[in-house]
């Protein structure tokens, strides 16, 4: 038990973590962590993101919350999909994570050391620190969006308007908790005192989608190693491309279809099986995707105390 | 595609990269190689199927009679009658003989059957060899079972009118890898290839979650979790496993299994009938193998019978003047066999601990294989898990029907019913460590261990200005190492002089869904930022054999000089 104990500790805190770092050889790519296996085959780094925290709720799926059913759940929906016997190899990585989470997460005691790590943020908010952010006051037609990609951390937008931005230490920058948590003066102050003109002011209707769009993804299947998260570099291109996504994947699923039958008939050239293959992983991620948007569009997300 | 019938390919057939390719073209088939049966079936798109011989034969007897030519097995050869395989022109029981040395238990064990089986003790292969026109001709467990798997093989292209490429095999639990490497190899010399080698007792679990998954579906109730216990005894071993069940996904939660099995019940009763057989019998001649032969069929004969009576008579005339004539009652034999159903027992209350799992939690109670027949057997998995026994499986047939739908899941194929929504999660059934502290055996991924697995620990040099340490890797779950199976060592050079406890020696290892282990190892010095040596990575096994004085002439040769200890996690 200690043998397992130990790796386990090593991914909760994050001081531990540069252990794995200090193995690369190669700092420019990831500046956390970088797989074993990436030492041996680099093929698959395809737009590998920094990240400084796994957070294991958010790779199962669940909320902080969630019961140890939930949690079974997502395990056992996640695994199905991306378990090697039905993803092949490249499910590999990402399984290994996902069996670490689970671990820890279905044992009590584990998961309050583990709860514990992420810092007192996690426990007093809750599902607020996911990403979303909620509504003071009646809903207005425009709303307060943080482009974390541009936002360098300065913290500026905190200091003015305590009550509307918060620092999310995990990502290291800011992001709108409330929407006109403070008042209108201090909430243009803060927009003005950016440095890097980060803060935009949207249409309500786009918030939601920028919102999940700016969280860091989880990278499905083929991409787990190149560290496991991504966010569109431009989310507001990003979210205007997704309705048009949305469409093609409605096509691209009768498309595959036709492909998996294929498969099962007779055995096709190989390269066009792959192709198939990973045709289907992506368009599994659109899937996951609008599952992901479809409760926000639900309206009743806004108003979350 | 013209296949040669007996086909000898290298060992890389087996590497995990290929094992990985992104899509499989065809539904492997499930083969179960049984001790004393064989099957095999596949998932004919609706259902699984078992694949019958040209005698309408669905379970066929494991043995390869080496009479001619060219060995026959037991999928093609009629046997005119039983007595015909015990002749000493045949070979069976190999499943307990591959990939063991001759200081195994169980290969002595061995040498009680009709044919030779020879022991030196000394750590090597035992010299195994059939009687063929009076010479004894020296073989393989590998060789034979690669003839037998030929002859599956083949039946099956028959029936399927394509040629079979993939499989997924059911293996026992206590398997050490260098018996699984074995099983590749004996597969890639009958030019098959291995998709999966799968613990039989999960693969029993496989089928469980099936038929769980098709209940919630027709029943439209809903899919809660199911903890089952499930007892596979055969002819050669004994495993258990504890599953958890769940919306078509089977999580194994522990694994436990031995060398014992219905192999065992029956040379206990001949001993008991005929107490010095084995010194009658030791000078194999014609005469002796005959008399053998017959007294084994007489005493199996009887066991089967003592599944459904409570005595049985025995008349059996050996031909060498002796005969034998005893009633032999049900008492009797389950006193004879005390030992072995006192394994069985504590390998389940075993299992139940390490999944820590209660009897009142189980759902269900599966019992399958040849001994789940015993009564004895039955009641006393009954007694453990305080439940009865679950009445949906084919005892004979439910590890070849679990491995032929794990050949349809890995091979990618869907169905449309949603009957091969399935999955295994499986465990690890031993301990993986390396020698450290010592003459200790290090677990760095311990036993049931979700797969796939990656573990590491730290550890540091015991000398000063150590330069090179030696990782040797053992399976298994003995404190001492020289207890577990060796499966490889190899050596990390080229440390910078440092004092004792200063080098931080990183042992990573990796077991993928295949099974594959692959063991990482690192050197780090404080403060720098690299590793000061190139990460080593190598794919366990390595050692040819399981020497066990390989690790002796290490350590008589290297003493403590590349020795390694692990560091106290701060926590």
């Amino acid at each position: 038990m200690i043998a397992s104990g130990i790796p386990i500790y090593q991914f909760s805190v994050p001081k531990s973590s540069n252990i794995y770092g200090t193995f690369n050889s190669d700092k420019l790519n990831s500046r956390w962590r970088q797989k074993w296996t990436e030492i041996r085959c680099c093929k698959q780094k395809v737009g590998e993101k920094a990240r400084t925290k796994k957070n294991y709720y958010e790779l199962l799926g669940v909320s902080a919350d969630s019961n140890l059913q939930e949690i079974k759940e997502a395990y056992r929906k996640l695994q199905k999909k991306y378990h090697p016997d039905i993803a092949g190899q490249e499910g590999h990585e990402y399984t290994l994570m996902l069996n670490e989470a689970y671990e820890v997460l279905i044992k009590d005691d584990l998961r309050r050391n583990y709860d514990a790590s992420m810092g007192p943020m996690r426990g007093k908010f809750g599902k607020t620190l996911s990403g979303y952010s909620s509504w003071k006051g009646p809903l207005r037609p425009h709303a307060l969006f943080v482009d974390a990609n541009a936002c360098i951390g300065c913290r500026e937008c905190v200091h003015h308007a305590s009550n509307t931005f918060v620092m999310d230490e995990a990502l290291g920058c800011a992001r709108v908790r409330v929407q006109f948590g403070d008042d209108d003066q201090k909430i243009d102050v803060s927009v003005e005192s950016c440095p890097v003109n980060c803060i935009h002011w949207v249409d309500r209707e786009e918030l939601a989608v920028l919102e999940f769009l700016v969280q860091p993804q989880l990278k499905e299947g083929y991409g787990v190693f190149g560290g496991g998260w991504e966010r569109p570099a431009n989310v507001f291109m990003a979210a205007k491309t997704l309705s048009k996504q949305l469409k093609e994947q409605a096509e691209a699923e009768s498309r595959q279809r036709n492909g998996r039958v294929k498969v099962e008939e007779e055995t096709p050239a190989q390269a066009e099986a792959r192709a198939n293959a990973s045709m289907k992983i992506q368009m599994e991620r659109f899937g996951r995707m609008w599952n992901n948007l479809k409760p926000l569009f639900g309206s009743n997300i806004w108003d979350q105390k | 595609m013209a296949e040669p019938a007996y086909t000898v390919a290298s060992d890389s057939e087996t590497t995990g990269e290929e094992k990985s390719s992104p899509a499989f073209p065809e539904i492997a088939i499930g083969i179960d190689i049984g001790t004393s049966q064989c099957s095999v079936a596949i998932w004919n798109g609706s259902q699984v199927e078992l694949l019958k011989n040209t005698r309408n034969q669905k379970l066929m007897r494991s043995y390869v009679t080496f009479k001619d030519e060219v060995p026959s097995g037991g999928v093609s050869n009629q046997l005119s009658h039983e007595h015909e395989m015990l002749t000493g022109a045949a070979i069976f029981n190999m499943k307990r003989l591959i990939g063991r040395v001759d200081t195994d238990p169980v290969v002595h064990a061995s040498k009680s059957l009709p044919f030779l089986v020879q022991t030196l003790d000394i750590g090597v292969r035992p010299f195994i060899a059939a009687l063929v026109n009076n010479v004894w001709r020296s073989t393989t467990p590998e060789e034979v079972l690669a003839i037998f798997l030929v002859e599956l093989r083949v039946m099956a292209e028959v029936q399927l009118k394509r040629p079979i490429r993939n499989v997924v095999l059911s293996i026992p639990v206590s398997f050490s890898r260098f018996q699984l490497t074995r099983i590749e190899r004996a597969c890639a010399m009958a030019g098959l290839h291995v998709l999966r080698l799968m613990p039989e007792p999960t693969a029993v679990a496989l089928l469980y979650a099936q038929q769980q998954q098709q209940m919630v579906h027709d029943t439209m109730g809903s899919g809660s979790e199911k903890i089952a216990v499930i007892f596979n005894m055969g002819a050669g071993y004994c495993d258990v496993a504890v599953t958890v069940t769940g919306g078509g996904v089977s999580q194994i939660k522990a694994l436990a299994g031995s060398a014992i099995g219905g192999e065992d019940l029956l040379q206990n009763l001949m001993r008991h009938l005929l107490p010095n057989w084995e010194k009658l019998f030791s000078s194999r001649g014609i005469n002796e193998i005959n008399s053998m032969g017959l007294l084994r069929v007489a005493t199996q004969d009887a066991i089967h019978k003592l599944s459904s009576q409570d005595s049985v008579q025995i008349d059996v005339d050996l031909g060498n003047g002796s005969r034998i004539c005893k009633v032999v009652n049900r008492q009797e034999f389950e006193e004879v066999n005390h030992k072995v159903f006192e394994k069985c027992e504590s390998l389940i209350i075993q299992c139940l601990n390490d999944a820590k799992v209660d009897a009142d939690d189980l759902t269900d109670v599966i019992v399958v294989g040849g001994c789940s027949y015993i009564p004895k057997i039955r009641n006393l998995v009954k007694s453990i898990c305080k439940r009865e026994l679950y009445k949906g499986m084919n005892p004979l047939e439910a590890a070849v029907c679990g491995a032929a739908l794990e050949g349809a899941v890995a091979s990618g194929i869907s169905d449309p019913f949603g009957s091969l929504d399935l999955l295994t999660i499986q465990a690890t059934p031993l301990g993986i460590g390396i020698r450290a502290n010592g003459n200790r055996f290090v677990p760095i991924i311990p036993r049931n261990t979700t797969m796939p697995a990656r573990k590491e620990l730290i550890f540091t040099t015991v000398n000063d200005n150590q330069t090179d340490v030696l990782i040797v890797v053992y399976e298994g779950d003995a404190e001492k190492a020289e207890e577990n199976h060796l499966l490889g060592y190899f050596k990390i050079m080229g440390i910078p002089p440092a004092p004792k406890g200063v080098p931080e020696i990183k042992v990573c290892m990796d077991i993928d869904a295949s099974n594959v282990l692959r063991v990482l190892a690192g050197v780090m010095l404080p403060g720098s930022q690299q590793p000061v040596v190139p990460i080593m990575e190598v794919r366990m096994p390595t050692v040819d054999d399981g020497h066990g004085w390989c690790a002796e002439a290490l350590h008589r040769t290297y003493g403590a000089t590349l020795d390694l200890v692990t560091v106290q996690q701060k926590i």
